[in-house]
């Protein structure tokens, strides 16, 4: 199976603004992906990338095999809802459905009448009298119905409160499994996005700082708690993430790609995907700000 | 698309319709007037055609020269109202991210809406243009002046292009702008110094303009002046049907120079039947610049040809510009 992303030097300027800068990675097909990173760290930028809706300053890009948007062949592989899951406030649910049958060669008529009696929409309705969550559960059925081979959907949570948002999640996660199709979506909050997603990419700073599927990462970092220099030599392949010191212990947090660290230290644990992206964030933060932070830290020794 | 474009469009063809009807009334009624006054004063035995036309020009001149701007109205308004919000909308509302995510390319997209607006544009356009036209022909043929800048706008062929420019001005600039608002006064703008260097700078020389050497007659004349240096004025040569490019002629000896004032003084009295029969007699001479009568149709083809023409190329940027990302 093709690759459900793969970019290759990747970035994107907004004038003298870089929105991603030099994005390499391959995303292998089957995946819930999860993108997640600060707000502003080009999230939107990359989904908006993987949707043809903007070209690329330099690189390239394919979803599934192909130019994003290259033709309608390819627009119908992909379903995508923007942020603030775009609607048209004049016309009606009824009518939006109407819009998808029209515009999408393979599209579900059953899926969409059905989904749309189960959340509750009146076909009826206006789309512009619909609340955030209803918008969003709209975008989600039109975006389902077309049949694609992909979704994939920007900060589809981020304005709902939290009994939509978990709504929606619900909702999604039953599409992907009745439906088989893959998924990437995007959220400043990790929470929203560890229970469904089984590959991950942490972007920050227009950065892509992680990428894998979760299982694997989750396999290949640990945090080491071990007296104070005790683990001043690591072997090669082992490369730390974040340290701290006290005056007795040093604790740190690294990525094994060799299978090394098992025995190093007395206290080894895995770190649970929470920890390990906060600290690959913080790295990023620190390395942002520039040469003051780690002569803070060799201050402390 | 074609079903998302006419819903999308319906409430503004509603508006149009009724519109168009309440125009359709009014042009049936000044038509059927204008008729009315022309048999009676101009086609009947015995009229004075020359009498007959002065009356029409006295009763009609304004309300055609005022329904004449609406007519050019119109086409402003579509492409304000009609061109700048179609894609500009979209881009502010952010629903372009919802359209083009379906399995329909951009260009498709913008091919259907712009077409079937501009289509729109045409028919109603072309409507009151064909309504119009038939209620001022009376007038016209009394009057023989729809080649006049005034007139030659609002009849005819030149209101279909000026719709087509309108609409995808719009549309293109909308497309540039992401802006409703700010599109439909670019628009509004761009449409208006079109209507104001086309008679002034381009129409005058789209075909070379006939310079004649007129004798000065006393019957051709209306109004005669002259300045302290004793050049004499003369205003009113009409060539029949023509679009005269000179409004007050300077009046020449038969050696091309100007007369003398010692010449000329003597004719202004203040008789005015005296004074050009005077001057008649002094076998003097004018150079009227002028597009001759039977050019009208060329012009009309050429106005409606520019206008097509640039619309043709605003659109072409248009598709140009749109599969290639917004930023």
């Amino acid at each position: 199976m093709k690759p459900v992303l793969r970019t290759q030097g990747l970035s994107k300027s907004y004038g003298s603004r870089p929105a991603l800068i030099d994005v390499t990675l391959t995303v292998p097909a089957g995946r819930v992906v999860g993108l997640v990173g600060p707000n502003g760290a080009g999230k939107s930028t990359l989904l908006n990338l993987a949707a043809g809706m903007i070209a690329p300053t330099a690189g390239t890009i394919e979803v599934l095999g192909s130019r994003p948007a290259a033709d309608a062949a390819q627009l119908a592989r992909i379903g995508f809802v923007a942020q603030d899951t775009p609607v048209y406030a004049g016309l009606t649910v009824g009518d939006h459905l109407r819009m998808g049958r029209r515009l999408n060669p393979r599209w579900d008529d059953a899926l969409a009448e059905g989904r749309v009696a189960q959340v509750g929409l009146d076909p009826a309705q206006k789309a512009g009298r619909l609340s955030g969550g209803q918008r969003a559960q709209l975008a989600l059925t039109i975006a389902a119905a077309k049949r694609p081979e992909l979704l994939i959907f920007d900060e589809p949570v981020a304005s709902l409160d939290p009994l939509a948002r978990r709504a929606f999640l619900q909702s999604l996660m039953e599409f992907v499994a009745e439906l088989e199709v893959g998924v990437i979506l995007s959220s400043h909050l990790l929470s929203d996005l560890e229970r469904v997603c089984d590959h991950m990419i942490v972007l920050t700073g227009s950065r892509v700082q992680l990428t894998g599927d979760v299982e694997d990462l989750l396999a290949t970092h640990y945090r080491l708690v071990a007296a104070r220099g005790g683990l001043d030599a690591l072997p090669p392949g082992v490369e730390v993430i974040h340290a701290e010191h006290t005056d007795r212990q040093s604790t740190l947090l690294v990525h094994d790609t060799v299978g090394a660290v098992p025995g190093l230290a007395a206290d080894t644990e895995h770190l649970n995907l929470e920890d390990m992206i906060l600290a690959y964030l913080t790295r990023a933060a620190l390395g942002a700000v520039g040469a003051r932070a780690p002569q803070t830290l060799e201050a402390q020794r | 698309m074609i079903w998302l474009t006419w819903r999308q469009f319906r409430g503004q063809a509603v508006v149009a319709l009724v519109a168009l009807g309440a125009l359709a009334i009014f042009l049936v009624i000044l038509g059927l007037q204008l008729r009315n006054v022309y048999d009676a004063n101009v086609g009947c035995a015995g009229c004075s055609v020359e009498s007959g036309a002065q009356l029409l020009k006295d009763k009609y001149f304004s309300v055609l020269l005022l329904t004449g701007f609406l007519i050019i109205l119109i086409p402003a308004v579509i492409g304000a109202f009609w061109g700048a919000p179609l894609v500009a909308r979209e881009l502010e509302a952010g629903t372009h991210r919802l359209v083009w995510n379906q399995s329909i390319t951009r260009t498709r997209w913008l091919a259907v809406k712009l077409s079937f607006v501009t289509l729109a544009a045409l028919a109603f356009t072309g409507a009151l243009s064909l309504l119009f036209t038939w209620a001022a022909s009376p007038y016209d043929r009394a009057l023989n002046d729809r080649f006049d800048p005034l007139f030659f706008p609002t009849r005819n062929l030149a209101p279909l292009g000026y719709a087509v420019f309108a609409v995808v001005a719009g549309i293109t600039i909308g497309l540039l702008t992401k802006r409703t608002v700010i599109a439909m006064a670019v628009t509004l703008a761009a449409f208006t110094a079109m209507q104001i260097l086309m008679p002034t700078v381009i129409r005058p020389h789209l075909q070379g303009p006939i310079t004649e050497n007129v004798q000065f007659t006393a019957v051709a004349a209306h109004g005669i002046w002259t300045n302290p240096a004793g050049q004499v004025s003369v205003e009113g040569y009409d060539v029949p049907g023509a679009w005269m490019l000179t409004n007050e002629a300077k009046l020449v000896d038969s050696t091309g120079a100007q007369p003398s004032k010692a010449v000329t003084e003597v004719c202004f009295t203040g008789d005015f039947a005296k004074d050009k029969a005077c001057l008649e007699a002094l076998n003097l001479h004018s150079v009227l610049t002028y597009q001759p009568a039977d050019r009208y149709w060329t012009f009309q083809w050429l106005e409606f040809g520019i206008y097509l023409l640039l619309a043709l190329l605003l659109a072409g940027y248009a598709f140009w510009r749109i599969p290639r990302g917004l930023s």
